[in-house]
């Protein structure tokens, strides 16, 4: 029991030097920038290593609670058991409320020391100062969280020797071991450039100084986010047995409004670099995507929304909704107070170029996120004014969403061969016609293999065109710099679009395409369907101590058997089905078994999902994240003194 | 070699192309099939439906016991074949109340949720617009000194933080 | 370049009028729960449904008019059912000792193992009829959500009264009360 009480005490301790140590640091970076005391400023990367050590620490004694099976823990209590295999046992930490949080104080307490480290040599500098102040103030407030209203370390009730483990659909895929961490990388990383934003906004250095320095950490906070929210889709194609990779489920919608954002801003950001201007925007943009982390966290961890993913109401809900009024307050007055500094010298000459398509890309972007949010909090809105129940779910999401889509490829085909400054008809009519050769190609082939219905056809067709314009960038770059032809920021830039377009290509196919049926089949039945026969050859059932688990054997084409399942989690009592899947480039084949079905039956219900194109989400997937590190290397760089107008293109 | 490609990217190429991509696009069209199994029927209307235990998943998805309920009944109003999916998922309101609808109603308040985004994609439009029209006028006009001032700041601090 | 000065204040006030009154519809809704027991069949004419029950008789909802019926939708599996079962006890007992009203209960079970419920009901008393809804054609036309849900259906066969979650023999016993002193 000293273990325990152990585990405990140091936890908790941990977690109360982390929140003194952001403390102090808070005081000591402000007396040293006030008071223009340089070793005081210089201290502050000490507390943000403090502060990391101390979250680590406590990150540490979590992990060995779980994995030594201390159940004096509540925490422990509420997510251990002693049967979890050992790999999902290590992943129970982040299963639940305080736990997760626990994550985020690590992650972010990591960013800062990162950021304290990267920028040592510039130590003296009052922007950075403030940028750690910023880090510090919002790592305080999460270990505040972790110390008070969601403390992971509170003792539990004596006596307690088992629990009944994390969630059983957080046990069942190694994919919960990589999709939260890899989410909260990006979700939170994108503290950095909120940080210098405000940062900036405060000393009033409202240059592209601050967009320059946290480039690449909002890139890559963004590629992490990219890669988490993709690995989220594939954990609900291999788990939840609904066939599906996104269900605008209020938790995913709360991961990709800052995504939405956060690519608004990778966009126009450009803009200013280039021309300076859209500084008030860009700040916006920052402190938006900031700010809806934070929304979504409340949204989705408070108990205002349910959803699959939320976890039982706990007390933070009101805590992140002041912290989340505080950001968004304190952003719009210091905006106010620095509007002067903050007019944009320069105009856009014409819509048609590059930083025009810049601004329409934003414009499309600021209404898809205003789009998710609306449907996000709509039913909330309805309760608070009518007191009456309404679900917002995909039908709405997907027919609004549909036109923003498909107006972003095509604004994806056309931006990349605009020059800046502005474009011609002609070059239009010279860069354009292979993409659009391209598109039409792309659709050509999707109506003779018999594809039909409006939606997905344009998608293909937009897709095509957006691709050619995308290959034909890095065609040309890759003729004129070989390798280097396909580093930097334009030409990783092309890589990320081809993936987002081989993702939107895979969307629209197998939403739209995707055929089902369901067999009641007798051990030795044959069914065929849409091309494939599928051998029913009999029900096993496997125990272990967690679950037991009845699995039905299906032969598919007379190959490998494949085995859709059924599993009782003893200790939750929860019955969670399991599929089965069958990859394929053109195709998978998706099985389910459905109903009750009990180990002596000898017929089974399965349902076959033929889902075309799953496996491109993926490819897709990797790609976005190829591009996103070929963007993060320098490209031909630019002297900062050269003109703005001289663009890459005029050198060509 | 060069005006054969030239001439071909111009108009008459650019035709064929519009040509043809409206020739496959109402081909593709036309030919709407939609579900060709009555479980992909099921599964279509079963996406219009919410859970009544789960806030925001579907019928479709959710495997709450009213959900794999409603999932039956919707099964077998398919193959009964007498009504369309719009009856079903009427039918199965009539019971359920419109909260077991995942969208918000055309009428009242809930109209708001479809209004407001084309209201809002439409002010945009307007205002960039606008904004392009302003600094098409103020393109004309040459940098004033406070603009230089601003231009050589910023070429300062851009050189300053490289 | 003064008109954008003035625009500016503008905006940020608007900006923050709209955050504040977000900000408030987020914090009314956290304080609020979503347990309801509407319907849109209250006061409407019952659903009529006809199934069989455990002894082998036929149900047929309709033919029960003229007496006040309620329906109980249970689950063996379902804890709270099982915790409300000895109310249910309760109060066909305490129907009985009067007998001025003629309540007929019904448990409707739907997705469950029949053994199960005869086991249950056998251990944990009550006889009245089991309906069973093998097909889910009562809970759904009924549009149950979660059981334990009891409804009550006037002579007159129209549905008077939802109650979702657990039910005490107490209001089961005032409500009925109520809605008959009413009618009378």
């Amino acid at each position: 029991m000293l273990g325990a009480s152990l585990n405990a005490a140091v936890g908790r301790g941990a977690i109360l030097l982390g929140l003194l140590v952001c403390l102090f640091g808070i005081g000591i970076t402000i007396a040293g920038i006030r008071q223009g005391n340089l070793k005081a400023l210089r201290s502050s990367a000490y507390y943000a290593y403090a502060a990391f050590g101390a979250a680590l620490l406590a990150f540490v004694i979590m992990e060995r609670a779980i994995i030594t099976r201390d159940f004096s823990l509540a925490y422990v209590q509420q997510v251990g058991s002693r049967d979890t295999p050992a790999l999902y046992n290590f992943a129970a930490l982040w299963s639940a409320l305080e736990g997760s949080l626990l994550m985020w104080v690590l992650i972010l307490t990591g960013f800062t020391a990162a950021v304290a480290r990267k920028f040592r040599s510039r130590r003296d500098d009052v922007l950075l100062g403030w940028a750690m102040v910023v880090m510090f103030v919002v790592s305080l407030f999460f270990f505040l969280l972790t110390f008070g209203p969601a403390n992971p370390f509170a003792v539990g009730p004596t006596g307690v020797t088992d629990g009944p483990g994390p969630n059983p659909l957080l046990q069942n895929h190694i994919l919960v071991m990589f999709h939260p961490p890899i989410l909260y990388l990006g979700y939170v990383g994108f503290t950095v450039p909120f940080a210098f934003a405000v940062a900036a906004l405060i000393t009033g250095r409202l240059g592209e100084g601050w967009l320059l320095e946290t480039r690449r950490w909002t890139l890559y906070s963004w590629g992490f986010l990219t890669l988490g929210i993709i690995l989220g889709g594939w954990w609900s194609y291999e788990v939840l047995g609904w066939s599906g990779v996104w269900a605008w489920d209020p938790v995913e919608n709360a991961s990709f409004l800052p995504w939405l954002t956060g690519t608004a801003y990778l966009h126009s950001v450009l803009v200013q670099e280039r021309r300076g201007m859209l500084r008030v925007w860009n700040l916006s943009l920052v402190i938006a995507t900031f700010s809806l982390t934070i929304l979504g966290t409340f949204l989705t961890r408070s108990g205002v929304i349910n959803s699959v993913h939320a976890f039982s109401e706990g007390q933070v809900g009101p805590w992140l909704l002041v912290f989340f009024s505080i950001i968004v307050i304190a952003a719009v007055l210091l905006i106010g107070w620095r509007g002067d500094r903050l007019r944009s010298p320069g105009s856009i000459d014409s819509p048609i170029s590059r930083e025009g398509a810049f601004l329409a890309n934003n414009v499309l972007f600021s209404l898809f996120a205003f789009v998710v949010l609306l449907g996000t909090v709509f039913p909330l809105v309805v309760e608070a004014l009518q007191d009456r129940r309404l679900v917002v779910g995909q039908p709405f999401f997907d027919r609004m969403t549909k036109p923003i889509g498909l107006t972003m490829l095509f604004l994806m085909a056309i931006a990349p061969v605009l020059p800046w400054r502005k474009a011609s008809g002609e070059i239009l009519r010279d860069r354009l016609f292979w993409p659009a050769c391209l598109g039409v190609a792309a659709l050509a082939y999707a109506v003779i293999i018999g594809n039909d219905g409006w939606a997905p056809l344009l998608a293909f067709a937009l897709g095509g065109f957006a691709a050619g314009s995308a290959l034909r960038q890095v065609a040309l770059a890759t003729r004129r710099q070989g390798w280097r032809g396909f580093v930097g920021r334009a030409n990783g830039g092309m890589i990320v679009h081809l993936g987002v377009i081989v993702i939107s290509v895979a969307l629209a196919s197998s939403g739209a395409y995707t055929r089902s049926q369901e067999f009641v089949m007798e051990v030795g039945d044959t069914v065929e369907f849409s091309g494939h026969t599928f051998t029913f050859e009999g029900l096993v059932l496997e125990s272990d101590p967690v679950k037991s688990s009845l699995k039905a054997q299906v032969r598919i084409d007379g190959g490998p058997v494949y085995e859709p399942a059924r599993s009782k989690y003893i200790k939750q009592g929860m019955d969670i089905g399991t599929p089965s899947v069958k990859t394929g480039f053109r195709h998978d084949l998706y099985l389910t078994l459905e109903g009750n079905v009990r180990p002596d039956d000898t017929e089974a219900r399965i349902k076959v999902f033929v889902k075309p194109l799953i496996l491109w989400l993926w490819i897709g997937g990797g790609l976005l994240g190829l591009g996103t590190v070929l963007s993060a290397f320098p490209g031909k760089r630019r002297r900062p003194e050269a003109p703005v107008s001289e663009g890459l293109e005029a050198r060509v | 070699m060069t005006t054969v490609r030239k001439r071909i990217k111009s108009a008459p190429g650019w035709l064929v192309v519009l040509f043809v991509f409206v020739v496959f696009l109402v081909v593709g069209i036309q030919r709407d099939s939609g579900p060709s199994t009555p479980q992909e029927r099921i599964d279509a209307v079963s996406q219009r439906l919410a859970c009544p235990t789960c806030d925001g998943e579907s019928v479709f998805e959710s495997r709450g016991s009213a959900s794999v309920s409603i999932k039956k009944e919707v099964a077998r109003l398919v193959s009964a074949g007498q009504l369309t999916d719009d009856e079903i998922v009427k039918t199965i309101e009539s019971s359920f109340g419109e909260d077991v609808l995942l969208v918000p109603r055309s009428t009242g308040l809930d109209a708001v949720a479809w209004a407001l985004p084309v209201a809002v994609a439409v002010v945009a439009v307007v205002g960039l617009v606008i904004v392009f029209r302003r600094w098409r006028r103020e393109g004309s006009v040459h940098a004033s000194v406070d603009d230089e001032r601003i231009v050589f700041e910023a070429m300062r601090e851009a050189q300053r933080d490289s | 370049m003064s008109e954008r000065r003035r625009i500016g204040p503008i905006v940020a006030v608007a900006i923050i009028v709209l955050l504040g009154g977000f900000i408030t519809v987020l914090a009314v809704a956290a304080g609020r729960s979503t347990e309801t027991a509407d319907s849109p069949l209250i006061m409407k004419p019952a659903p009529a449904v006809v199934s069989t029950t455990y002894d082998g008789d036929t149900f047929d909802l309709s033919r029960r008019r003229g007496s006040w019926v309620v329906l109980n939708f249970f689950n063996s599996t379902c804890v709270p059912c099982k915790r409300e079962h000895p109310e249910l006890v309760k109060f066909v007992e305490a129907q009985q000792a009067d007998g001025t009203l003629g309540v007929e209960l019904f448990t409707v079970v739907n997705d469950d193992d029949e053994d199960a419920v005869r086991k249950f009901f056998a251990e944990n008393g009550g006889d009245w009829p089991i309906v069973r809804d093998d097909d889910s054609q009562i809970s759904v036309a009924f549009g149950v959500a979660k059981v334990p849900e009891t409804w009550i259906i006037s002579p007159t066969g129209v549905v008077v009264e939802r109650f979702t979650g657990q039910v005490t023999a107490e209001i089961l016993g005032a409500t009925l009360e109520m809605m008959s002193g009413g009618a009378a």
